[in-house]
């Protein structure tokens, strides 16, 4: 999590944030391919019950993970606010699908404090650490330990 | 050294291309023997010599080492001096594959040892040579230049060699920097420019004499040394080398020392006499410099003997480079056959598309910002067009020649049989088919895997061949060919054959099968075998083909390139493998299929057929074994498997009413959800099924829905794919998934399909397995193959079946009816107590079976079935009552409970008795007179001395029907159960007996092995063999004539069997 951005010094992180089964999350903004809502997923029968399908992204074919299920959440219920979040992981897309998008949060790295066993019923060893703000908790996500199959 | 990774790159494949064709002219060479066909020679000497010359100037001493010597034993047959034999030939082609391995290993090839190599070549050099040459194959001399400088290490054979050839000897020196590199040359270049004008000895960089950067006045020259042999002389030289005649030295003998002996470090370049060199070589030392230089050791020691050859031999072997020589090395981990020849006029197509495809690209572009949907489509339609014909020149450049992998098995077949002591003949067809280059690599160990085990245990040692009476030769054929879109590789050999017996009782041994499995299997499927896991046929593992890997690897491999095998062998006459192949791996042809609303991709190379079973059909069709669902094609049990079941598909489907999904509660894609939508007979219909779906029954097997089955194979396995609906057939591209899925076998990948959404390919093979269809498919099989096994060993005949009175059923042998008549009954003429009726322009006497035989007589009609029969040349016909039917049955008869005069035994055919009619010994009761002749041989034969046959046959009925006609005729027979045990009869009465009678389907041994036992044995060679059998197809009589059996006849065909044997025994 060293990567930085020449326009933030080097202690400041971009945190896209958004909400999977009533938690608030975050995910480092470099770590982000982009944010689409293509939902033409295909199922794959037989795959572990998280994943939610697959999908055609320009050509290459994407997984789709649903999070909430993932993270041992409910799983994300359809609606128009969902997002697929897709992130680079191993030299693959993979995609990451949320309830809703919220803000991109700029901060420091002193500001993250180490994450408890639990967030939130959500074992403690997917986050990296937390981040407080004024009138909520973010977990930001450790996306390598949340795409080990 | 300097010479980047480029020129290496270059020279590796320009060596490698050299040696492409060596291993076919070299075994052509050794066909010629004596013969020596010079261009051939010449060929390959030019190859390893091109490979020589790069190598110095590489720097790859071992390669270079290699090549020299190689071309030493080639120079000694271009002169004829030497006969290629097959052992010197051998000693080449072990050379020159180990000069292949290392130009591919090119960054340690100074590392490995090839001594035994070297002096294998050495001594076959020096057996050519006269006792006082010999020493100088092996012996080494250094150039001691006039400046005192020494270029060491050259081969005094090669110096004399070229001498004798009246060729002048010159040391080149060129400068890397202003010869080359300021030329623009490339130093492979000058010497492929050298080569036409005579020949390289030796190439050599000097970086002793290039220094290093703390030297004070840096170099500005790196001198490139080439030895140079040719026929023109000194003068000319400063023109054809295009440098100043300073750096060109004529090499006079005086200059040509004994190698020194502290060769310890082996430089290759030119030495200087004096240890460091601060003046730049060009600042030319005056001629006197060769007194005064305080000369090195090797220059004192001007002594006429030379080293001794322990010496320099080690020298040769250069186990340890200098450590220059090795860190260049490791630096250059250059791979070769990274980089691929493509046709100029194919690039010039790709470039051309590529044209096409921007200018469309553009058309499309403005066509949509004008929303002119006319233009819009235009474009479409060509980018269309452009972008198939991309795609297929794209995949030309991936296409190579199949020759390129087959053409290495005439090797790989001429040092098997050699080491084998077998002798075999290699036939390649179709070499210019091409295939996909990844193809192509990875097909390559499972082909020489077959051929090896074809030369292994396929072809028999020539002893063996000549004992079956087969050519001593064996035969083995490699075929490709294009079919239906696929690359079809046969390999086939006239070998002995699989032993189904062998295999299977080799796979319940390692404890892979179980007997009672065994027991049920046909013997395809008992071949079939090999292709398990851990099963490998030879009894002790060999180097040949038992390599820790086995067929089932094989398998593998084939299947993973999407392709499948299959085995077909006949014991004693060869095996053929198939393998088919796609063209490519990247796109393939499949059958898009859908179950619930999601479609997936069937490869078609696993797809044999699509089966539709229209809904009054699925409840004849569709079977039950066990728990399985099984379906008849054309006679063959035939699992089914449901994808949707497989998979756990859920069937759902989007609500429009409020776009989410449901779980579909239908049984059947074909049902419909609401009534909106209907006409009125889909309503009705659905109505229909509504009532049956509340009756509680499945409808997917029920008889109101049609079936659509794809008929696949994976491997031995073939299954039908229950799907919902077959659509097109599409060329997919395939993509592969992300790693979360790698784990669901059932697919191989996914595909994007027109309308941008993603399918599933499947995995044919990994769906089988998933479904254990083993246990799946054996039910099915085990089934047939149960009826099978009992139709091939009873014998079934062919009856013609009528009745007599109106409860009695009769039957008789369908094979000596002539015909079957039907006539009125006032036609019937009584002539005493004989009836007769007028038959084409003859009597035809009719006869009833209440004539002979204890049942009811015929009723009374105006119209009369007769069926015609013929006996002894004569026409005589059996009034019957119809229905008069023919139908095939395994005979089961009881030949006792209701015996009686013509009537040989009872059985129930279609849930009646059925009495069996002897016609010949109705005839016999009826008119003993016809068969005086028969009377009186029989007699004659017993005054004679007995003629004994030997007579097997299986089915005890047949076995005492037919000994009681011989007995009656007067023979003697000794009658066998089986083959085995006829055999067995035979060795021990071989002087007894005048002629073998057999049956041809029997258990242990059947007929034909029998016959070609008999045939193949000169003891026994001499006896006739005259086959029973009930149903004759002409592949049968073929089959039998190839085996030797005399004559063929049909086995209740009584009067036709005696006379055949009559006329065997010579009576």
């Amino acid at each position: 999590m060293n990567d930085t951005n020449v326009e933030t010094t080097s202690s400041d992180l971009e945190f896209s944030t958004f909400y999977v089964g009533g938690a608030l999350c975050g995910i480092n903004i470099l770590n982000i391919q982009e944010i689409n809502k293509h939902f033409e997923i295909t199922k794959v029968p037989q795959a572990s019950d998280y994943i939610k399908g697959i999908l055609n992204l320009r050509g290459r074919i994407v997984t789709i993970i649903d999070l909430g299920k993932k993270l041992g959440l409910d799983p994300v219920t359809e609606d128009k606010d969902n997002r697929n979040i897709i992130v680079n992981s191993e030299d693959e897309h993979i995609g990451l699908l949320v309830d809703a998008i919220s803000d991109v949060v700029l901060t420091q790295q002193e500001n993250i404090e180490p994450a408890p066993s639990n967030i939130g019923g959500v074992k403690g060893k997917f986050f990296q650490g937390v981040l407080k703000t004024e009138d909520q908790l973010i977990g930001i996500l450790d996306i390598d330990e949340v795409l080990k199959e | 050294m300097f010479e980047d990774d480029e020129t290496l790159q270059m020279y590796i494949e320009e060596s490698l291309d050299h040696l492409g064709d060596i291993e076919s002219d070299l075994l052509t060479i050794e066909e010629g023997g004596e013969n020596i066909d010079l261009d051939l020679v010449n060929n390959v000497f030019r190859a390893a010599h091109s490979v020589k010359g790069g190598a110095g100037f590489m720097g790859l001493t071992t390669i270079k080492d290699l090549a020299h010597h190689l071309e030493n034993v080639l120079g000694l047959i271009r002169n004829s001096e030497l006969t290629p034999d097959s052992n010197r030939i051998s000693v080449l082609l072990k050379g020159f594959d180990e000069l292949e391995n290392l130009l591919n290993n090119i960054e340690t090839s100074n590392d490995i040892d090839i001594s035994s190599h070297v002096e294998a070549l050495e001594n076959i050099t020096k057996s050519s040579l006269p006792e006082e040459q010999k020493e100088m194959v092996s012996e080494q001399v250094d150039i001691v230049l006039r400046d005192g400088r020494i270029f060491k290490q050259v081969s005094l054979y090669e110096v004399e060699t070229y001498k004798n050839e009246g060729k002048n000897l010159f040391l080149v020196e060129y400068d890397m920097i202003n010869d080359i590199h300021r030329k623009s040359k490339n130093p492979l270049e000058v010497l492929n420019n050298l080569q036409k004008t005579g020949t390289i000895v030796e190439t050599r960089i000097d970086f002793t004499s290039v220094g290093t950067l703390e030297d004070a006045g840096a170099p500005n020259r790196i001198p490139f040394q080439v030895l140079f042999a040719s026929i023109i002389e000194q003068d000319m030289t400063e023109t054809l080398f295009d440098i100043s005649s300073q750096y060109i030295h004529m090499i006079t003998d005086e200059m040509i020392m004994p190698a020194s002996e502290s060769t310890d470090e082996d430089q290759p370049a030119l030495e200087p006499a004096q240890e460091t060199v601060q003046a730049p070589v060009q600042e030319a030392p005056v001629a006197e410099a060769v007194v005064e230089a305080p000369a090195a050791a090797p220059v004192q020691q001007a002594s006429p003997t030379p080293a001794p050859q322990v010496v320099t031999e080690k020298v040769q072997k250069t186990t340890a480079p200098a450590a220059k020589t090795q860190d260049k090395d490791l630096n250059l981990g250059a791979k070769p056959q990274t980089s691929l020849r493509v046709n100029v006029g194919l690039l010039d197509t790709l470039m051309n598309l590529a044209g096409e495809l921007v200018l469309s690209r553009n058309q499309l572009l403005q066509g949509i910002n004008s929303s002119n949907s006319k233009a819009t489509e235009l474009s479409s339609q060509r980018i269309d067009m452009i972008t198939s014909e991309l795609q297929e020149a794209i995949m030309r450049t991936r296409m190579q020649p199949i020759a390129n992998i087959l053409n290495k098995f005439t090797r790989v077949v001429r040092d098997l049989s050699q080491q084998l002591g077998k002798s075999i003949e290699l036939e390649i067809e179709g070499k210019d088919v091409e295939l996909d280059k990844t193809i192509l690599e990875s097909i390559n160990d499972p082909l020489t895997h077959l051929v090896r085990n074809s030369v292994d245990h396929g072809i028999e040692t020539p002893m063996e061949r000549e004992q079956m009476g087969k050519n001593g030769t064996g035969k083995i054929t490699l075929k490709a060919f294009h079919d239906a879109g696929q690359v079809n590789i046969v390999i086939s050999d006239d070998g002995r054959g699989l032993n189904p017996g062998k295999i299977a009782s080799s796979a319940i041994d390692k404890g892979l099968i179980s007997d009672a499995r065994v027991a049920e299997m046909s013997d395809k499927q008992k071949m079939e075998l090999i292709f398990l896991p851990g099963f490998s046929t030879a009894k002790e593992v060999t180097d040949v083909s038992g390599r820790g890997v086995g067929m089932d690897v094989v398998v593998t491999n084939i299947e993973t390139l999407g392709g499948i095998i299959e085995l077909d062998s006949t014991p004693g006459q060869g095996t053929d493998i198939q393998i088919k192949l796609p063209l490519t791996l990247a796109i393939i042809p499949s059958q898009i299929t859908s179950v619930g609303n999601e479609r997936y991709a069937l490869p078609q190379v696993n797809l044999n057929e699509l089966l539709r079973i229209p809904a009054g059909q699925v409840k004849d069709k569709i079977e039950k074994v066990g728990d399985a669902a099984v379906v008849r094609l054309r006679g063959e049990l035939l699992p089914l498997l449901n994808l949707a079941d497989m998979l756990g598909i859920e069937r759902t489907y989007t609500d429009p009413a409020d776009n989410t999904e449901k779980v579909d509660r239908r049984k059947n894609i074909a049902d419909r959800r609401s009534k909106t939508h209907l006409t009125a007979e889909e309503a009705a219909e659905q109505t229909e099924e509504k009532e049956m779906v509340e009756r509680g029954e499945d409808r997917r097997y029920h008889a109101t829905s049609a079936m659509n089955i794809a008929v696949v194979s994976a491997g031995a396995f073939k299954y039908g794919l229950v799907v919902d609906q077959l659509h097109d057939s599409e060329e997919i591209v395939v993509k592969p998934v992300g790693r979360h899925l790698k784990k669901c076998t059932a697919y191989a990948g996914a595909t994007i399909m027109g309308d941008g959404k993603v399918a599933l390919i499947l995995d044919i093979s990994n769906l089988a397995q998933m479904a254990e269809l083993s246990t799946v498919a054996e039910a099915g099989q085990t089934a047939k193959a149960a009826e099978e096994e009992a139709a091939a060993n009873a014998d079934k005949v062919a009856l013609l079946t009528f009745k007599n009175g109106e409860v009695e059923h009769f039957a008789a042998p369908l094979s000596i009816v002539e015909r079957i008549e039907r006539i009125q009954t006032s036609d019937i003429e009584q002539i005493g107590d004989r009836k007769v009726v007028q038959y084409r322009g003859g009597s035809l006497p009719l006869y009833e079976l209440s004539q002979v035989a204890e049942v009811e007589a015929l009723p009374e009609k105006e119209q009369q079935e007769v069926i015609v029969f013929k006996v002894k040349d004569k026409e005589l016909g059996l009034m019957v009552t119809p229905p008069v039917d023919a139908l095939e049955v395994v005979l089961e008869i009881d030949t006792s409970t209701l015996k009686q005069p013509a009537v040989s035994g009872s059985m129930i055919i279609n849930d009646h008795t059925t009495l069996l009619v002897d016609i010949f010994e109705l005839v016999k009761i009826l008119n003993p007179e016809w068969f005086k002749e028969e009377a009186q041989a029989a007699a004659s034969m017993a005054e004679d001395g007995e003629k004994i046959l030997l007579f097997a046959e299986d089915s005890a009925f047949f076995r005492n029907q037919v000994k009681s006609f011989m007995e009656e005729d007067g023979f003697k027979v000794i009658e066998a159960e089986d083959g085995l045990i006829a055999w067995e009869l035979l060795k021990e009465r071989v002087d007894e007996i005048d002629l073998v009678v057999t049956d041809l389907e029997m258990p242990n041994m059947d007929g034909f092995e029998l016959t070609q036992r008999i045939k193949n044995d000169p003891q026994y060679s001499h006896l006739s063999v005259i086959a029973l059998t009930s149903l004759a197809s002409e592949a049968h009589i073929e089959k039998g004539r190839s085996v030797g059996i005399d004559e063929y006849e049909i086995k209740l065909d009584r009067e036709k069997l005696m006379s055949i044997i009559r006329k065997y025994v010579h009576l």
